[in-house]
Protein backbone atom coordinates (compact mmCIF):
# COMPACT_ATOMS: atom_id res chain seq x y z
CA UNK A 1 0.00 0.00 0.00
CA UNK A 2 1.33 3.72 -0.86
CA UNK A 3 0.98 6.30 1.79
CA UNK A 4 -0.86 9.38 1.29
CA UNK A 5 1.94 11.28 0.74
CA UNK A 6 3.49 8.84 -1.95
CA UNK A 7 -0.02 9.16 -3.58
CA UNK A 8 -0.53 13.00 -3.95
CA UNK A 9 3.06 13.04 -4.90
CA UNK A 10 2.60 10.52 -7.90
CA UNK A 11 -0.67 12.60 -9.08
CA UNK A 12 1.41 15.62 -8.81
CA UNK A 13 4.20 14.29 -10.87
CA UNK A 14 3.07 12.40 -13.45
CA UNK A 15 6.31 10.68 -14.91
CA UNK A 16 6.53 11.84 -18.31
CA UNK A 17 5.84 8.55 -20.47
CA UNK A 18 6.28 10.72 -23.75
CA UNK A 19 8.29 13.03 -25.11
CA UNK A 20 6.55 16.40 -25.49
CA UNK A 21 5.67 17.41 -28.66
CA UNK A 22 6.00 20.76 -30.21
CA UNK A 23 3.22 23.04 -31.26
CA UNK A 24 3.61 25.27 -34.13
CA UNK A 25 7.05 23.97 -34.95
CA UNK A 26 6.06 22.88 -38.72
CA UNK A 27 3.90 25.56 -39.81
CA UNK A 28 1.20 25.44 -42.31
CA UNK A 29 2.14 23.17 -44.76
CA UNK A 30 0.09 20.61 -44.26
CA UNK A 31 -2.95 22.14 -43.19
CA UNK A 32 -2.93 24.42 -46.34
CA UNK A 33 -2.44 21.18 -48.37
CA UNK A 34 -4.97 19.11 -46.54
CA UNK A 35 -7.60 22.59 -47.38
CA UNK A 36 -6.55 23.23 -50.70
CA UNK A 37 -6.85 19.46 -51.39
CA UNK A 38 -10.48 18.74 -49.82
CA UNK A 39 -12.15 22.30 -49.85
CA UNK A 40 -12.58 21.58 -46.37
CA UNK A 41 -12.18 24.41 -43.42
CA UNK A 42 -9.96 23.14 -40.87
CA UNK A 43 -8.72 26.51 -39.70
CA UNK A 44 -12.46 27.51 -38.63
CA UNK A 45 -12.49 24.20 -36.14
CA UNK A 46 -13.09 25.94 -32.81
CA UNK A 47 -12.56 22.26 -30.91
CA UNK A 48 -16.13 22.41 -29.59
CA UNK A 49 -16.13 17.97 -30.00
CA UNK A 50 -19.58 18.07 -31.69
CA UNK A 51 -18.13 16.07 -34.39
CA UNK A 52 -16.91 13.58 -31.76
CA UNK A 53 -20.05 13.25 -30.08
CA UNK A 54 -21.78 12.44 -33.02
CA UNK A 55 -19.81 9.78 -34.18
CA UNK A 56 -20.75 6.09 -33.92
CA UNK A 57 -17.54 4.62 -33.64
CA UNK A 58 -15.52 7.36 -31.88
CA UNK A 59 -14.78 5.06 -28.84
CA UNK A 60 -13.06 2.37 -31.61
CA UNK A 61 -10.46 5.45 -32.41
CA UNK A 62 -6.94 6.62 -30.83
CA UNK A 63 -7.17 10.07 -32.38
CA UNK A 64 -11.00 11.36 -32.15
CA UNK A 65 -12.23 13.12 -35.15
CA UNK A 66 -12.19 16.70 -33.47
CA UNK A 67 -8.10 15.67 -32.15
CA UNK A 68 -7.62 14.65 -35.83
CA UNK A 69 -8.99 17.86 -37.39
CA UNK A 70 -6.41 19.84 -34.69
CA UNK A 71 -3.85 17.52 -35.61
CA UNK A 72 -3.98 18.80 -39.34
CA UNK A 73 -3.83 22.12 -37.85
CA UNK A 74 -0.65 21.08 -36.21
CA UNK A 75 0.61 19.61 -39.00
CA UNK A 76 1.31 16.35 -37.38
CA UNK A 77 0.78 14.13 -40.37
CA UNK A 78 2.65 10.65 -39.57
CA UNK A 79 0.34 10.70 -36.21
CA UNK A 80 -2.61 10.52 -38.68
CA UNK A 81 -1.66 8.40 -41.38
CA UNK A 82 -0.48 5.70 -38.33
CA UNK A 83 -3.62 6.55 -36.67
CA UNK A 84 -6.71 3.25 -36.44
CA UNK A 85 -9.06 6.83 -36.62
CA UNK A 86 -8.71 6.75 -40.57
CA UNK A 87 -10.02 3.05 -41.64
CA UNK A 88 -12.55 2.43 -38.54
CA UNK A 89 -14.53 5.87 -40.18
CA UNK A 90 -17.04 4.76 -42.13
CA UNK A 91 -18.10 8.18 -43.74
CA UNK A 92 -21.59 8.21 -42.65
CA UNK A 93 -20.92 11.74 -42.40
CA UNK A 94 -22.53 12.62 -38.96
CA UNK A 95 -19.40 14.86 -37.79
CA UNK A 96 -19.55 17.08 -41.43
CA UNK A 97 -23.23 17.40 -41.03
CA UNK A 98 -23.07 18.16 -37.43
CA UNK A 99 -20.12 20.29 -37.28
CA UNK A 100 -21.17 24.21 -36.52
CA UNK A 101 -18.71 25.80 -38.30
CA UNK A 102 -18.98 23.75 -41.59
CA UNK A 103 -15.71 21.97 -41.10
CA UNK A 104 -15.83 18.82 -43.46
CA UNK A 105 -14.15 16.82 -40.73
CA UNK A 106 -15.38 13.70 -42.77
CA UNK A 107 -14.15 14.83 -45.50
CA UNK A 108 -10.48 15.73 -44.51
CA UNK A 109 -10.53 11.78 -42.94
CA UNK A 110 -11.51 10.41 -46.29
CA UNK A 111 -8.58 12.43 -47.70
CA UNK A 112 -6.36 11.48 -44.79
CA UNK A 113 -6.97 7.56 -45.89
CA UNK A 114 -6.43 8.63 -49.63
CA UNK A 115 -3.26 9.84 -48.70
CA UNK A 116 -2.48 7.07 -46.39
CA UNK A 117 -3.09 4.59 -48.75
CA UNK A 118 -0.83 5.79 -51.14
CA UNK A 119 2.08 6.07 -48.75
CA UNK A 120 4.71 3.35 -46.97
CA UNK A 121 2.97 3.58 -44.26
CA UNK A 122 1.17 0.28 -42.72
CA UNK A 123 -2.62 0.87 -41.99
CA UNK A 124 -2.95 0.30 -37.91
CA UNK A 125 -6.29 -1.44 -39.30
CA UNK A 126 -4.99 -3.76 -42.03
CA UNK A 127 -7.99 -5.71 -42.59
CA UNK A 128 -10.20 -3.00 -43.32
CA UNK A 129 -7.47 -1.40 -45.95
CA UNK A 130 -7.70 -4.83 -47.50
CA UNK A 131 -11.10 -5.04 -47.83
CA UNK A 132 -11.17 -2.05 -49.83
CA UNK A 133 -8.24 -2.88 -51.34
CA UNK A 134 -10.07 -6.17 -52.70
CA UNK A 135 -13.11 -4.59 -53.58
CA UNK A 136 -11.59 -2.55 -55.86
CA UNK A 137 -9.46 -5.41 -57.37
CA UNK A 138 -12.95 -7.24 -58.26
CA UNK A 139 -14.75 -4.04 -59.23
CA UNK A 140 -11.73 -4.02 -61.43
CA UNK A 141 -11.56 -7.47 -63.24
CA UNK A 142 -15.36 -7.06 -64.14
CA UNK A 143 -16.72 -4.02 -63.80
CA UNK A 144 -19.03 -5.40 -61.09
CA UNK A 145 -18.67 -6.38 -57.66
CA UNK A 146 -20.01 -9.67 -57.10
CA UNK A 147 -19.94 -10.30 -53.41
CA UNK A 148 -19.49 -14.22 -53.28
CA UNK A 149 -16.47 -13.37 -55.48
CA UNK A 150 -15.71 -10.42 -53.35
CA UNK A 151 -15.61 -12.52 -50.34
CA UNK A 152 -13.80 -15.70 -51.65
CA UNK A 153 -11.11 -12.92 -52.38
CA UNK A 154 -10.57 -11.20 -49.23
CA UNK A 155 -10.54 -14.93 -47.45
CA UNK A 156 -7.53 -15.55 -49.73
CA UNK A 157 -5.64 -12.45 -48.76
CA UNK A 158 -2.71 -13.26 -46.61
CA UNK A 159 -3.66 -13.69 -42.87
CA UNK A 160 -7.16 -12.92 -43.17
CA UNK A 161 -8.45 -16.69 -43.24
CA UNK A 162 -5.93 -17.43 -40.72
CA UNK A 163 -7.22 -14.58 -38.01
CA UNK A 164 -10.93 -15.99 -38.70
CA UNK A 165 -9.97 -18.93 -38.49
CA UNK A 166 -7.82 -18.67 -35.11
CA UNK A 167 -10.72 -16.18 -33.47
CA UNK A 168 -13.15 -18.78 -34.35
CA UNK A 169 -15.11 -17.28 -36.73
CA UNK A 170 -14.42 -18.81 -39.52
CA UNK A 171 -17.12 -22.12 -39.43
CA UNK A 172 -19.79 -19.53 -38.31
CA UNK A 173 -19.02 -17.43 -41.61
CA UNK A 174 -18.51 -20.59 -43.57
CA UNK A 175 -22.30 -21.78 -42.46
CA UNK A 176 -23.32 -18.29 -42.67
CA UNK A 177 -22.08 -18.56 -46.41
CA UNK A 178 -23.51 -21.56 -47.51
CA UNK A 179 -27.19 -20.30 -46.21
CA UNK A 180 -26.91 -16.80 -48.51
CA UNK A 181 -25.70 -19.40 -51.31
CA UNK A 182 -28.97 -22.07 -50.56
CA UNK A 183 -31.01 -18.29 -50.39
CA UNK A 184 -30.10 -17.91 -53.94
CA UNK A 185 -28.41 -14.42 -52.06
CA UNK A 186 -24.55 -14.97 -53.30
CA UNK A 187 -24.15 -16.11 -56.66
CA UNK A 188 -21.06 -17.94 -57.71
CA UNK A 189 -21.54 -16.30 -60.70
CA UNK A 190 -20.76 -12.57 -62.34
CA UNK A 191 -22.66 -10.88 -64.77
CA UNK A 192 -19.67 -8.65 -66.46
CA UNK A 193 -19.66 -4.95 -67.75
CA UNK A 194 -18.55 -4.93 -70.72
CA UNK A 195 -16.64 -1.52 -69.46
CA UNK A 196 -13.75 -3.36 -67.78
CA UNK A 197 -11.27 -1.83 -70.61
CA UNK A 198 -12.54 1.67 -70.21
CA UNK A 199 -12.56 1.17 -66.26
CA UNK A 200 -8.93 -0.13 -66.50
CA UNK A 201 -7.81 2.62 -68.38
CA UNK A 202 -9.09 5.19 -66.06
CA UNK A 203 -6.96 3.11 -63.35
CA UNK A 204 -3.91 3.48 -65.25
CA UNK A 205 -4.61 7.19 -65.97
CA UNK A 206 -5.30 7.38 -62.42
CA UNK A 207 -1.81 6.17 -61.38
CA UNK A 208 -0.53 9.04 -63.74
CA UNK A 209 0.59 7.33 -66.46
CA UNK A 210 -0.25 7.97 -70.10
CA UNK A 211 -2.39 5.23 -72.12
CA UNK B 1 -43.42 7.17 -66.88
CA UNK B 2 -40.44 6.19 -67.84
CA UNK B 3 -37.00 6.63 -65.85
CA UNK B 4 -33.66 4.61 -66.77
CA UNK B 5 -33.19 2.16 -63.67
CA UNK B 6 -29.67 2.09 -61.93
CA UNK B 7 -29.61 -1.35 -59.83
CA UNK B 8 -26.23 -1.69 -58.50
CA UNK B 9 -24.12 -4.50 -57.71
CA UNK B 10 -26.10 -5.90 -54.29
CA UNK B 11 -29.27 -6.05 -56.48
CA UNK B 12 -28.26 -8.56 -58.37
CA UNK B 13 -27.12 -10.75 -55.62
CA UNK B 14 -27.49 -10.28 -51.31
CA UNK B 15 -31.10 -8.32 -52.12
CA UNK B 16 -32.38 -10.03 -55.34
CA UNK B 17 -35.70 -9.86 -52.69
CA UNK B 18 -35.32 -5.95 -53.27
CA UNK B 19 -34.91 -6.23 -57.07
CA UNK B 20 -37.98 -8.83 -57.33
CA UNK B 21 -40.50 -6.71 -55.20
CA UNK B 22 -38.99 -3.35 -56.97
CA UNK B 23 -39.98 -5.03 -60.04
CA UNK B 24 -43.61 -6.45 -59.08
CA UNK B 25 -44.10 -2.55 -57.52
CA UNK B 26 -43.12 -0.28 -60.27
CA UNK B 27 -45.57 -2.57 -62.79
CA UNK B 28 -48.41 -2.41 -60.77
CA UNK B 29 -47.80 1.54 -60.43
CA UNK B 30 -47.31 1.28 -64.41
CA UNK B 31 -43.91 3.17 -64.39
CA UNK B 32 -41.52 1.74 -66.33
CA UNK B 33 -38.16 1.06 -65.42
CA UNK B 34 -35.43 1.05 -68.17
CA UNK B 35 -32.39 -0.57 -66.94
CA UNK B 36 -29.22 1.70 -67.66
CA UNK B 37 -27.61 -0.28 -70.38
CA UNK B 38 -24.66 -1.90 -69.41
CA UNK B 39 -24.54 -0.38 -66.09
CA UNK B 40 -21.17 -0.76 -64.28
CA UNK B 41 -20.28 -1.03 -60.46
CA UNK B 42 -20.30 2.67 -58.47
CA UNK B 43 -17.26 1.89 -56.60
CA UNK B 44 -19.36 2.34 -53.35
CA UNK B 45 -17.01 3.40 -50.13
CA UNK B 46 -13.63 1.19 -51.29
CA UNK B 47 -13.50 3.69 -54.45
CA UNK B 48 -13.50 7.30 -52.44
CA UNK B 49 -11.63 5.67 -49.41
CA UNK B 50 -8.67 5.04 -51.61
CA UNK B 51 -8.92 6.95 -54.49
CA UNK B 52 -11.50 9.89 -54.24
CA UNK B 53 -10.43 10.39 -58.62
CA UNK B 54 -12.33 7.16 -58.87
CA UNK B 55 -15.05 7.82 -56.59
CA UNK B 56 -16.27 10.37 -59.03
CA UNK B 57 -15.17 8.62 -62.41
CA UNK B 58 -16.49 5.07 -61.98
CA UNK B 59 -20.20 6.82 -61.17
CA UNK B 60 -19.35 9.30 -63.91
CA UNK B 61 -20.19 6.36 -66.73
CA UNK B 62 -23.24 5.33 -65.63
CA UNK B 63 -24.28 9.33 -65.76
CA UNK B 64 -22.86 9.05 -69.10
CA UNK B 65 -25.08 5.95 -70.20
CA UNK B 66 -28.24 7.48 -68.49
CA UNK B 67 -27.50 10.63 -70.25
CA UNK B 68 -27.80 8.75 -74.08
CA UNK B 69 -30.86 6.92 -73.24
CA UNK B 70 -32.10 10.64 -72.09
CA UNK B 71 -33.67 9.69 -69.18
CA UNK B 72 -33.77 10.24 -65.26
CA UNK B 73 -32.49 8.35 -62.75
CA UNK B 74 -33.53 6.27 -60.24
CA UNK B 75 -31.71 4.58 -57.52
CA UNK B 76 -33.20 1.96 -55.23
CA UNK B 77 -29.50 1.88 -53.25
CA UNK B 78 -28.81 4.48 -50.68
CA UNK B 79 -24.89 4.12 -51.16
CA UNK B 80 -24.99 4.21 -55.18
CA UNK B 81 -27.27 7.34 -55.23
CA UNK B 82 -25.13 8.61 -52.84
CA UNK B 83 -22.07 8.09 -55.15
CA UNK B 84 -24.06 9.04 -58.28
CA UNK B 85 -24.98 12.36 -56.65
CA UNK B 86 -21.18 12.94 -55.54
CA UNK B 87 -20.04 12.26 -58.91
CA UNK B 88 -22.34 14.39 -60.72
CA UNK B 89 -21.78 17.55 -58.24
CA UNK B 90 -17.95 16.98 -59.32
CA UNK B 91 -18.80 16.94 -62.79
CA UNK B 92 -20.97 19.95 -62.86
CA UNK B 93 -18.01 21.76 -61.19
CA UNK B 94 -15.49 20.53 -63.40
CA UNK B 95 -13.01 19.29 -60.92
CA UNK B 96 -11.94 16.58 -63.04
CA UNK B 97 -11.78 14.90 -66.59
CA UNK B 98 -14.45 12.41 -67.33
CA UNK B 99 -13.28 9.67 -69.79
CA UNK B 100 -17.05 9.63 -70.91
CA UNK B 101 -19.00 12.55 -72.38
CA UNK B 102 -21.72 13.59 -69.77
CA UNK B 103 -23.21 16.80 -68.55
CA UNK B 104 -24.32 15.67 -65.25
CA UNK B 105 -27.61 17.62 -65.93
CA UNK B 106 -29.85 14.36 -65.12
CA UNK B 107 -32.16 14.27 -62.24
CA UNK B 108 -31.15 11.65 -59.77
CA UNK B 109 -33.61 10.37 -57.53
CA UNK B 110 -33.72 7.80 -55.08
CA UNK B 111 -36.26 6.13 -54.91
CA UNK B 112 -37.93 6.27 -51.52
CA UNK B 113 -38.34 10.50 -52.21
CA UNK B 114 -39.09 9.61 -55.85
CA UNK B 115 -42.50 7.26 -54.34
CA UNK B 116 -42.56 9.73 -51.38
CA UNK B 117 -44.08 12.61 -53.66
CA UNK B 118 -47.72 13.77 -53.03
CA UNK B 119 -48.79 11.90 -56.04
CA UNK B 120 -47.11 9.04 -56.03
CA UNK B 121 -48.34 8.12 -52.71
CA UNK B 122 -52.30 8.82 -53.95
CA UNK B 123 -51.18 6.74 -56.79
CA UNK B 124 -50.13 4.24 -53.97
CA UNK B 125 -53.14 4.25 -51.60
CA UNK B 126 -55.24 3.68 -54.51
CA UNK B 127 -53.24 0.78 -55.35
CA UNK B 128 -53.73 -0.69 -52.46
CA UNK B 129 -56.12 -3.86 -52.04
CA UNK B 130 -54.96 -5.37 -48.51
CA UNK B 131 -53.66 -2.42 -45.85
CA UNK B 132 -51.44 -3.81 -43.73
CA UNK B 133 -53.47 -3.35 -40.95
CA UNK B 134 -52.36 -2.81 -37.07
CA UNK B 135 -48.66 -3.77 -38.67
CA UNK B 136 -46.22 -1.81 -36.05
CA UNK B 137 -43.07 -0.09 -37.93
CA UNK B 138 -40.15 1.29 -37.79
CA UNK B 139 -38.55 2.85 -40.73
CA UNK B 140 -34.73 2.80 -40.82
CA UNK B 141 -33.38 5.30 -43.54
CA UNK B 142 -29.39 4.84 -42.89
CA UNK B 143 -26.73 7.56 -43.68
CA UNK B 144 -26.05 7.32 -47.59
CA UNK B 145 -29.13 8.41 -48.35
CA UNK B 146 -30.04 11.32 -46.10
CA UNK B 147 -26.42 12.28 -45.47
CA UNK B 148 -24.42 15.01 -46.21
CA UNK B 149 -27.27 16.84 -47.29
CA UNK B 150 -25.70 19.00 -49.35
CA UNK B 151 -25.08 15.94 -51.61
CA UNK B 152 -28.34 14.08 -51.19
CA UNK B 153 -30.49 17.27 -50.95
CA UNK B 154 -32.71 15.84 -48.02
CA UNK B 155 -33.49 18.89 -45.74
CA UNK B 156 -34.72 16.95 -42.99
CA UNK B 157 -32.28 14.94 -42.62
CA UNK B 158 -32.61 14.52 -39.05
CA UNK B 159 -36.01 13.00 -39.02
CA UNK B 160 -36.32 11.74 -42.53
CA UNK B 161 -40.29 11.06 -43.62
CA UNK B 162 -40.32 9.57 -47.30
CA UNK B 163 -40.25 5.80 -45.73
CA UNK B 164 -42.93 6.79 -43.17
CA UNK B 165 -45.23 7.91 -45.87
CA UNK B 166 -44.75 5.18 -47.78
CA UNK B 167 -45.17 2.74 -45.36
CA UNK B 168 -48.14 4.73 -44.02
CA UNK B 169 -49.78 4.17 -47.13
CA UNK B 170 -49.50 0.86 -47.26
CA UNK B 171 -51.93 1.33 -44.10
CA UNK B 172 -49.32 0.15 -41.50
CA UNK B 173 -48.73 1.34 -37.92
CA UNK B 174 -45.59 3.68 -38.10
CA UNK B 175 -44.02 4.68 -35.10
CA UNK B 176 -41.73 7.66 -34.66
CA UNK B 177 -37.74 6.64 -32.78
CA UNK B 178 -34.74 8.34 -32.63
CA UNK B 179 -32.55 6.39 -34.94
CA UNK B 180 -33.77 6.62 -38.28
CA UNK B 181 -30.16 7.77 -39.16
CA UNK B 182 -28.16 6.31 -37.27
CA UNK B 183 -25.03 3.63 -38.77
CA UNK B 184 -25.66 0.69 -39.13
CA UNK B 185 -21.72 -0.33 -39.61
CA UNK B 186 -21.98 -0.85 -43.08
CA UNK B 187 -18.88 -3.18 -44.27
CA UNK B 188 -17.04 -2.66 -41.51
CA UNK B 189 -18.41 -5.98 -39.74
CA UNK B 190 -16.69 -8.18 -42.47
CA UNK B 191 -13.22 -6.96 -41.49
CA UNK B 192 -13.88 -5.37 -37.94
CA UNK B 193 -17.09 -7.94 -36.41
CA UNK B 194 -17.05 -6.53 -33.02
CA UNK B 195 -17.59 -2.72 -34.16
CA UNK B 196 -20.60 -3.34 -36.99
CA UNK B 197 -22.41 -6.05 -34.64
CA UNK B 198 -22.37 -3.29 -31.80
CA UNK B 199 -23.79 -0.73 -33.93
CA UNK B 200 -26.59 -3.11 -35.09
CA UNK B 201 -27.48 -4.43 -31.76
CA UNK B 202 -28.31 -1.15 -30.67
CA UNK B 203 -30.66 -0.44 -32.95
CA UNK B 204 -32.66 -3.94 -32.80
CA UNK B 205 -32.52 -2.86 -29.28
CA UNK B 206 -34.00 0.41 -29.90
CA UNK B 207 -36.30 -0.93 -32.37
CA UNK B 208 -37.65 -3.15 -30.01
CA UNK B 209 -37.83 -0.78 -27.22
CA UNK B 210 -40.18 1.98 -29.39
CA UNK B 211 -42.54 -1.05 -29.96
CA UNK B 212 -41.96 -2.12 -33.05
CA UNK B 213 -42.77 -5.70 -34.59
CA UNK B 214 -40.61 -5.35 -37.89
CA UNK B 215 -38.07 -2.65 -39.68
CA UNK B 216 -38.31 -1.00 -43.20
CA UNK B 217 -35.50 -0.03 -44.96
CA UNK B 218 -34.37 0.85 -48.36
CA UNK B 219 -30.70 0.22 -48.17
CA UNK B 220 -29.32 -3.32 -48.96
CA UNK B 221 -26.44 -3.13 -47.00
CA UNK B 222 -28.82 -1.82 -43.99
CA UNK B 223 -31.05 -5.23 -44.57
CA UNK B 224 -28.24 -7.20 -44.21
CA UNK B 225 -26.64 -6.40 -41.27
CA UNK B 226 -29.84 -5.89 -39.55
CA UNK B 227 -31.41 -8.99 -40.76
CA UNK B 228 -28.11 -11.24 -40.53
CA UNK B 229 -26.94 -10.32 -37.42
CA UNK B 230 -30.35 -12.37 -35.67
CA UNK B 231 -29.42 -15.54 -36.78
CA UNK B 232 -29.70 -17.76 -34.19
CA UNK B 233 -29.92 -14.82 -31.55
CA UNK B 234 -32.46 -16.60 -28.82
CA UNK B 235 -34.38 -12.77 -28.29
CA UNK B 236 -37.61 -12.09 -30.12
CA UNK B 237 -36.78 -11.40 -33.84
CA UNK B 238 -37.97 -8.52 -35.76
CA UNK B 239 -38.10 -9.05 -39.77
CA UNK B 240 -36.26 -6.40 -41.89
CA UNK B 241 -38.25 -5.77 -44.81
CA UNK B 242 -37.63 -3.56 -47.91
CA UNK B 243 -40.11 -1.10 -48.36
CA UNK B 244 -41.13 -2.47 -51.99
CA UNK B 245 -41.71 -5.66 -50.08
CA UNK B 246 -44.33 -4.13 -48.27
CA UNK B 247 -45.70 -2.50 -51.38
CA UNK B 248 -46.45 -5.39 -53.31
CA UNK B 249 -47.43 -7.56 -50.19
CA UNK B 250 -50.59 -4.65 -49.67
CA UNK B 251 -50.85 -4.39 -53.47
CA UNK B 252 -51.95 -8.16 -54.05
CA UNK B 253 -55.32 -9.52 -51.98
CA UNK B 254 -53.05 -12.79 -51.36
CA UNK B 255 -49.46 -12.46 -50.90
CA UNK B 256 -47.15 -15.29 -51.06
CA UNK B 257 -44.48 -16.94 -48.24
CA UNK B 258 -42.07 -17.48 -50.81
CA UNK B 259 -41.40 -13.78 -51.34
CA UNK B 260 -40.01 -13.97 -47.99
CA UNK B 261 -37.54 -16.99 -48.12
CA UNK B 262 -34.14 -15.24 -48.70
CA UNK B 263 -34.94 -13.33 -45.19
CA UNK B 264 -33.13 -14.68 -42.11
CA UNK B 265 -35.46 -13.51 -39.93
CA UNK B 266 -38.50 -14.79 -41.12
CA UNK B 267 -41.47 -12.92 -41.33
CA UNK B 268 -44.16 -15.12 -42.31
CA UNK B 269 -45.36 -15.77 -38.79
CA UNK B 270 -45.49 -12.20 -37.88
CA UNK B 271 -47.51 -11.92 -40.85
CA UNK B 272 -50.27 -14.78 -40.63
CA UNK B 273 -50.61 -13.70 -36.80
CA UNK B 274 -52.03 -10.04 -38.44
CA UNK B 275 -53.63 -12.42 -41.11
CA UNK B 276 -51.53 -10.71 -44.29
CA UNK B 277 -50.55 -13.81 -45.47
S1 LIG C 1 -17.60 19.84 -34.75
FE1 LIG C 1 -16.40 21.15 -36.12
S2 LIG C 1 -15.76 22.90 -34.87
FE2 LIG C 1 -16.46 21.29 -33.46
S3 LIG C 1 -14.59 20.17 -32.93
FE3 LIG C 1 -15.50 19.10 -34.67
S4 LIG C 1 -14.52 19.99 -36.46
FE4 LIG C 1 -14.13 21.39 -34.76
S1 LIG D 1 -17.75 10.08 -40.93
FE1 LIG D 1 -16.26 8.92 -39.73
S2 LIG D 1 -15.48 10.34 -38.20
FE2 LIG D 1 -17.34 11.24 -39.06
S3 LIG D 1 -18.95 10.62 -37.64
FE3 LIG D 1 -18.89 9.09 -39.28
S4 LIG D 1 -17.49 7.47 -38.56
FE4 LIG D 1 -17.18 9.29 -37.26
Amino acid sequence: MNTLAEDQKSVNQPKPTKKRKLIGDRGDYFLNRIEGETGANVSACYQCERCTNACPVSHFMDIKPHQAVRYVQLGWREDLLKSSTIWVCLSCEMCTTYCPNEVGVAEVINHLRNIAAHSSITPKEKNLAVFHQTFLEVLRKSGRVNEFQLMNAYYLKPNILHEKIKSGSFKEELLLGLTLLRKGRLKPFTSRSKAIKDIQKAYIQARGEIV
Amino acid sequence: MKLSFYPGCSLEGMAVDYARSIDAVFKALDIDLVEIDDWSCCGATAAHSLSEAMSVILPARNLSAAEQMGLDIVSPCANCFNRLRFSQQMIQKRVLDIPWPVTGDLKIHDMTRFLAEPPMIKKIEKRVLKPLKGLKLVCYYGCQMVRPPRITGYTDYENPQTLDRISAATGAQVIDWSYKATCCGASIGIARREIGDSLTKRLLDKARQAGAEAIVVSCPLCQSNLDMIQKGRLERPIPIFYFTELLRLSFSDRGNPKWFKTHFTNPVQLLKTKSLL
